[in-house]
């Protein structure tokens, strides 16, 4: 027989499997599930551009609208596609508690890592061809757009780990988020931009952090955007820890509920 | 060995605690021996199972393993609809630690399970005897001391049924098996002692002859 492997050794193994699965399921379960990875971006991206270009507005905070647009939804759809996946997570994985090296937390952890590494390829191609379609600059910041899109992620698995929790226990509020997340999309400033809103408001908007995780995307891509003056990145990266923390800590003391029916 | 100690168990449900399903089991498992669990539909006996698969946890009481056991092979449970065959295989092989040695693995898991180029196609398509095969199969690939079975090998046709008992009959010297059943034959073939769940008690029997008689005698009552 051989030697009990320690804790550390079955996570990672856990890990692997699951990334692995999470990662077949995702791009090749269904015809052409990867080209829908890039399909619901895009179709947001051109819907805008087109609204923009038909209203004729060439410019937004001072930087090119298709820029502005770009930049903006694909922050945002890393924060959104995170956040759901992550949440969905437990459900989805319920199968797979059997083996009980497989705990709900991991099922949602490794989700979150998935998706971080595939919205960093769709936003790689998209900014890419972008650039080779419209021939428009490069970021001038790199690790401002890097810092910004990081923040938006860990917030995302921070808002997924707590809401794979509280969905479960109880599935009311999962449904009433999935309500809300259209009315964030329109909040977050991806439509229209928050400069544009009366100071009283717009302290409002700003309680969300997707929205200063966009404005500073947009920020670091062209230094010269108008960005909202109370953006702060320190407010992302503490909702994200914030977040990340409580998930954790539900998962832990939910974590026998969660793998049970 | 595995003990059992006082499990009182409810679930969960959406009007609050549900009715207790066991109400202070205690038995204690030697090693080596086969063990039937016997009790009518809702009598507790996947529950009790996947206690003492780990799986879930018991409302009150104390499970100890004091071996390597395996996951409760049952209906649906444990494989991933949309993957093949070979894809569940391989990250069960992954969950467990065999990374290294995955190819022989696969052989192995393909070989006993014999359900042929089926392996490659994804699970859903499976009927309930090639799921059965699969997942007896998967749990053959690793070295666990005790193996807990719910009710598949009564899916399984007689090919198959004696396949996996002459594989328990070799693994007899180290491993063991306990196992759900309604088929009397199976529980026959398989188990020597017995534990028969009724009203939420479990009463355990050292021949499996007598837990099934006690069982027929108490559906007999009107």
């Amino acid at each position: 027989m051989e030697a009990a492997r320690n804790s550390l050794h079955i996570t990672f193994a856990v890990w692997k499997a699951l990334f692995l699965r999470e990662a077949l399921a995702r791009l090749f379960a269904g015809r052409g599930a990867w080209f829908w990875l890039l399909a619901e971006p895009v179709s947001h991206i051109v819907f805008l551009m087109v609204i923009f270009s038909a209203i004729r507005i060439h410019t937004v905070g001072g930087i090119d609208t298709g820029t502005w647009i770009m930049v903006g939804l694909l922050s945002f759809f890393v924060f959104r596609r995170t956040a759901t996946q992550v949440t969905n997570a437990v459900n989805a994985n319920q199968a797979l508690f059997t083996y009980r090296q497989v705990k709900p937390v991991d099922a949602a952890l490794v989700r979150g890592m998935l998706e971080g590494f595939l919205m960093a390829l769709v936003t790689g191609v998209l900014l890419f061809g972008y650039y080779l379609a419209r021939g428009i600059s490069t970021p001038s910041d790199v690790l401002a757009v890097l810092g910004a899109l990081t923040g938006l992620w860990l917030f995302g698995l921070g808002f997924g780990l707590v809401m794979s929790v509280v969905g479960e226990l109880v599935p009311e509020v999962a449904r009433v988020v999935n309500l809300a997340m259209t009315p964030l999309y329109l909040a977050s400033g991806a439509m229209f931009p928050l400069t544009s809103v009366p100071a009283s408001v717009r302290s409002w908007l700003l309680l969300n952090p997707v929205a200063h995780g966009m404005e500073a995307a947009r920020l670091g891509f062209v230094s010269h955007y108008h960005a909202v003056s109370e953006l702060s990145l320190g407010y992302l990266f503490g909702s994200a820890l914030v977040t990340i923390f409580l998930g954790l800590a539900l998962h832990r003391r939910f974590a026998v509920r969660l793998s049970t029916q | 060995m595995i003990i059992v100690e006082d499990v009182f168990k409810r679930y969960q449900t959406l009007h609050g605690p549900g009715k207790w399903v066991l109400q202070g089991v205690s038995f204690e498992i030697p090693p080596k021996l086969n063990v039937g669990l016997i009790g009518g539909n809702g009598a507790g006996k996947s529950t009790l199972l996947r206690l003492v698969g780990g799986v879930d946890q018991p409302t009150r009481g104390r499970i100890e393993r004091r071996c390597r056991v395996s996951w409760p092979m049952g209906f649906g449970g444990g494989l991933q609809g949309s993957l093949t065959g070979r894809q569940n295989a391989k990250f069960v092989c992954r969950v467990h630690g065999h990374e290294h040695d995955l190819p022989e693995r696969l052989e192995q898991i393909q070989a006993f399970a014999e359900i042929g180029d089926a392996f490659d196609e994804p699970v859903k398509t499976y009927s309930s005897g090639m799921r059965a095969r699969l997942q007896f199969a998967l749990s053959l690939a690793f070295d666990f001391d005790v193996y807990i079975s719910d009710e598949i090998t009564a899916v399984g046709d007689a090919a198959f049924r004696a396949k996996a008992a002459s594989a328990f009959k070799t693994l007899a010297s180290r491993a063991s098996l306990i196992m759900v059943s309604h088929g009397e034959g199976t529980l026959r073939q398989f188990c020597q002692a017995g534990i028969w769940i009724h009203e939420g008690r479990a009463h355990w029997f050292d021949k499996i002859d007598d837990a099934l008689r006690a069982y027929k005698e108490s559906i007999k009552q009107p």
